[in-house]
Order: structure tokens, then C-alpha cells, then sequence
């Protein structure tokens, strides 16, 4: 190279580098990876939607769901769509075009995305009487919800309702998803075992799952318990109902869940209560707070506010 | 401009009245959400636990007799989610907060708005 070029290319060079630098500076100071994000470590919350901005996620991992996930990540702004406050996400119970309503309405006929009852799942959804936001709510101490007593809520409203952050390990045999909500789990089984048939109801059901391709892992489960709602708007589901989940990996921090359920006695056809339901990654180390229902918690709320709450006017 | 002022007032309280239920776990059947009351006190206890967190207040009435008030929140994570914790409240604290009382005239409320504990406001996240 001729010396004359050197000099001329050398300050540009250095012009350049000066240029980058502030560039460079700034890249360090947002987070490059989901596990950047700083977090509590005790009691973490989980990571709003917003911070996941400026960061790059890597490719999904082959066969592996194992991680902590949220269901919640919208923020508090509004009730976050994983929590189901007015039912099933596809489904809610809610008049259309609006998030509100003060209930006490005999039936679901005006809600945006009615369902296909038969008879009988009509008439098994006028014996509940839920209390969350939804047309048919009544006031709290008039509901006959059975979580609202400390009962397990049972699957699939685990995924349907107070739907939070939740942990996946993967073991040669079995997934086992945990979730905050009532602080319980969940086997599905990947060894190859065919669901049982007649199977003695559990408030979990049997699960089993596999792979369809290297993102996505479809997980059937039959045997739930009729004594559990689908969801806080009183959805009811029979014995013999089946659920189908679609876990389908987009990337390192992305996932979505499709939820299907398929319960012929009390509904008309299937229906899809989560649709690509967003569920994010969260940083490593995340420690997942525990949300309980304590019946001597539960009789003091009563005592203090939810009986005399329905005392007559004064 | 007058009633331009209204308008804009009720279209203000249209939506505090329209997001506070929003923020909430169960139905309003038994609030009065129409209306907002403060509460001025002091704290007696702070229960942090589900299904609602609560706190009581004792309050004087006009008539100078005091009242015992409890005003509920949401859930521990959903209240965790906004800044709070097991220690916002203390019994002692001298409190004003704006809530959204019972229907049936007991001292019994939800908290909808403004909080200031011990002359310092508390910001909801």
C-alpha cells in the first residue's frame, strides 16, 4: 500500500472508532440477554413486557422448556390476561367491547365470545355462582366458587385463572411444571405410557405429552375431578373431559400456550380457552413467591369483611 | 366554558369510576363505586395475606365516636406487584386514604385512590 494512502486512511480511522465508541457505551448499559435483567432475588417480580425491549433473544433450544416462565408479563396496569379474572382467556365473561361489568345477569348470552353449552353444561353453569368480574358475578359471600374455600383449583384453571409464573424441568421421563398458584404441580410423562382408561378422578388429571417437532410439545390430559371450575367465571367440565395443551417455543425467552378443551357432555364442540397465550422467559434466578389459600386466613377475611359486608343496609 | 368544565369532570370521574373495578379480583356487587371516601385514622392492624390484604383503621365520625374501619386490597402478589409489603402499614401509622365504601353503610371500604401515611403520600406503583 502506497505510504500516502496510509495518512489517509488512518485519521478516518480513528474518526470512526470515536464515532462508535458512545454506541458502544450505550449497548453495554441495556441488557443483551433475558438474564441481565436485574431482579429481586427474593420474592421476584415478574419481568414487565416493556424491560424484554433492547433484548436479543437467542434461538429456542431443541426439545426444552425448562426455564422460569410468566403468564403476567403485561404488568399491573391492568389485570394481567394470565391472572383470568373474568374467566378463560378466549372466553371472557365479559360484555362486548368492554373489560367491566357489575354482573348479577342470569346468563352469558351477551358476552363477545359466547360458549357452545349443551343442556347440561348450561345447566350445571347456573349452579355455580362465581365472583370474579364477569356477567353472572354475585357478591362474594353469595358464590359457591370452590377455590374461593381453599379447594385446589385443580387443572386446567392452574392455567386459566391466577395463572403467574411458573417453573418447567425436564427430566429423560417426564416434564413437571410447577406453579405458583396453590404451590402445586403437575407430571406429564414422556415415556412412552398410554393415558389411563377409567382412571380414579385426581384434581390434576394424568398427563402425558411429546414433541411434534423440535418447538412444540402437545400434552393431553383425561381423569380431572368434576368438582373443580375451568376458570373464575364458573365454566363447568364433566368427568370425562379432555384437555389438549400446545407448547410451542418461538425463541430463547418466548413461548405460547394453546389451551383446548373437549368435553362433550357439557359443551356443543371443543373450544380453545388460551389461544398463543404469551409466556416469557424469566432471568436465572428467579425465586417464585407462593400464593396459598389458608383457610384461618380465609375465616378471618370472612370474619371481618366478607360476612358483615352482607349484613342489611344501616 | 361551564359546562365544558362538567363534562370534563364527569368524564374524570367517568373514568375513575370505570378503572378502579378493573384492579380488582372480585365483583363490586357490594361497593358502592359511585362514591369516594376518605378515611382518616389510625392503624390498628395490617393483615398481608389472601385472599385480600386488608387494613384497620380506627376512625372518628362526625359525632366523635370512633369507628373501626377495614379496607381491603387485592391479593398479596397482585398488591407485591405494586409496591407494597408486609410493611406499608404499621399499627400506629396515622393514615388518609380514599376509598370506595360499602353499599350497606358499614365501615368497611376498598382502597380506590389517594394514600398518605404519616403526612407522606404512598405512591401505587
Amino acid at each position: 500500500m502506497p505510504r500516502r494512502a496510509i495518512w489517509t486512511i488512518l485519521p478516518m480511522a480513528v474518526i470512526l472508532a470515536f464515532a462508535a465508541a458512545p454506541r458502544l457505551t450505550s449497548q453495554t448499559a441495556s441488557p443483551k440477554a433475558v438474564d441481565d435483567i436485574k431482579i429481586e432475588k427474593w420474592n421476584s417480580a415478574p419481568v414487565a413486557k416493556a424491560e424484554y425491549e433492547g433484548v436479543k433473544s437467542a434461538p429456542a433450544p431443541r426439545r426444552d422448556l425448562s426455564g422460569i416462565w410468566d403468564a403476567t408479563g403485561e404488568g399491573y396496569d391492568h389485570p394481567p390476561r394470565g391472572i383470568g379474572t373474568s374467566g378463560a382467556d378466549e372466553h371472557r365473561a365479559v360484555p362486548r367491547g368492554r373489560g367491566y361489568t357489575s354482573g348479577g345477569e342470569p346468563d352469558e348470552r351477551n358476552i363477545a365470545n359466547p360458549l357452545p353449552y349443551t343442556p347440561l353444561g348450561e345447566a350445571t353453569l347456573e349452579s355455580h355462582k362465581p365472583t370474579g368480574i364477569g356477567v353472572r358475578s354475585v357478591p362474594t359471600a353469595l358464590g359457591n366458587d370452590p377455590v374461593e374455600i381453599c379447594d385446589p383449583p385443580g387443572f386446567p384453571r392452574l392455567e386459566l385463572h391466577e395463572f403467574r409464573a411458573f417453573e418447567i424441568t425436564q427430566a429423560s421421563d417426564q416434564v413437571i411444571v410447577m406453579y405458583e398458584f396453590f404451590r402445586t404441580w403437575r407430571s406429564i410423562w414422556t415415556d412412552g405410557r398410554e393415558l389411563p382408561k377409567n382412571p380414579e378422578p385426581r384434581w390434576t388429571g394424568y398427563s402425558v405429552g411429546k414433541w411434534v417437532d423440535d418447538y412444540t410439545f402437545v400434552v393431553d390430559t383425561v381423569g380431572m375431578s368434576d368438582k373443580t371450575w375451568l376458570d373464575n367465571a364458573g365454566r363447568p367440565h364433566s368427568g370425562e373431559m379432555k384437555v389438549e395443551e400446545q407448547f410451542h417455543r418461538l425463541d430463547h425467552d418466548h413461548m405460547e400456550l394453546t389451551l383446548t378443551i373437549d368435553d362433550p357432555k357439557m359443551y356443543k364442540e371443543p373450544w380453545l380457552a388460551l389461544n398463543k397465550f404469551p409466556l416469557r422467559l424469566q432471568p436465572r434466578g428467579f425465586d417464585i413467591r407462593e400464593q396459598y389459600c389458608s383457610p384461618s386466613d380465609l375465616a378471618e377475611y370472612n370474619k371481618e369483611i366478607g360476612d358483615p359486608i352482607l349484613a342489611p343496609h344501616k | 366554558m361551564r359546562t365544558r368544565l362538567v363534562t370534563i369532570s364527569l368524564l374524570i370521574a367517568g373514568c375513575l369510576a370505570a378503572s378502579v373495578p378493573l384492579l380488582a379480583h372480585h365483583g363490586n356487587a357490594s361497593y358502592d363505586t359511585g362514591k369516594t371516601v376518605t378515611v382518616k385514622g389510625t392503624v390498628t392492624a395490617f393483615i398481608w395475606a389472601n385472599p385480600h390484604v386488608f387494613l384497620k383503621v380506627d376512625a372518628k365520625d362526625e359525632g366523635g365516636n370512633t369507628q373501626h374501619w377495614v379496607i381491603e386490597a387485592e391479593n398479596v402478589v397482585t398488591q407485591a406487584g405494586k409496591g407494597w409489603s408486609n410493611s406499608t402499614f404499621k399499627p400506629g401509622d396515622e393514615v388518609s386514604v380514599e376509598i370506595t365504601p360499602a353499599k350497606n353503610g358499614q365501615p368497611i371500604g376498598r382502597f380506590r385512590g389517594r394514600i398518605v401515611i404519616n403526612g407522606q403520600e404512598f405512591k401505587t406503583s
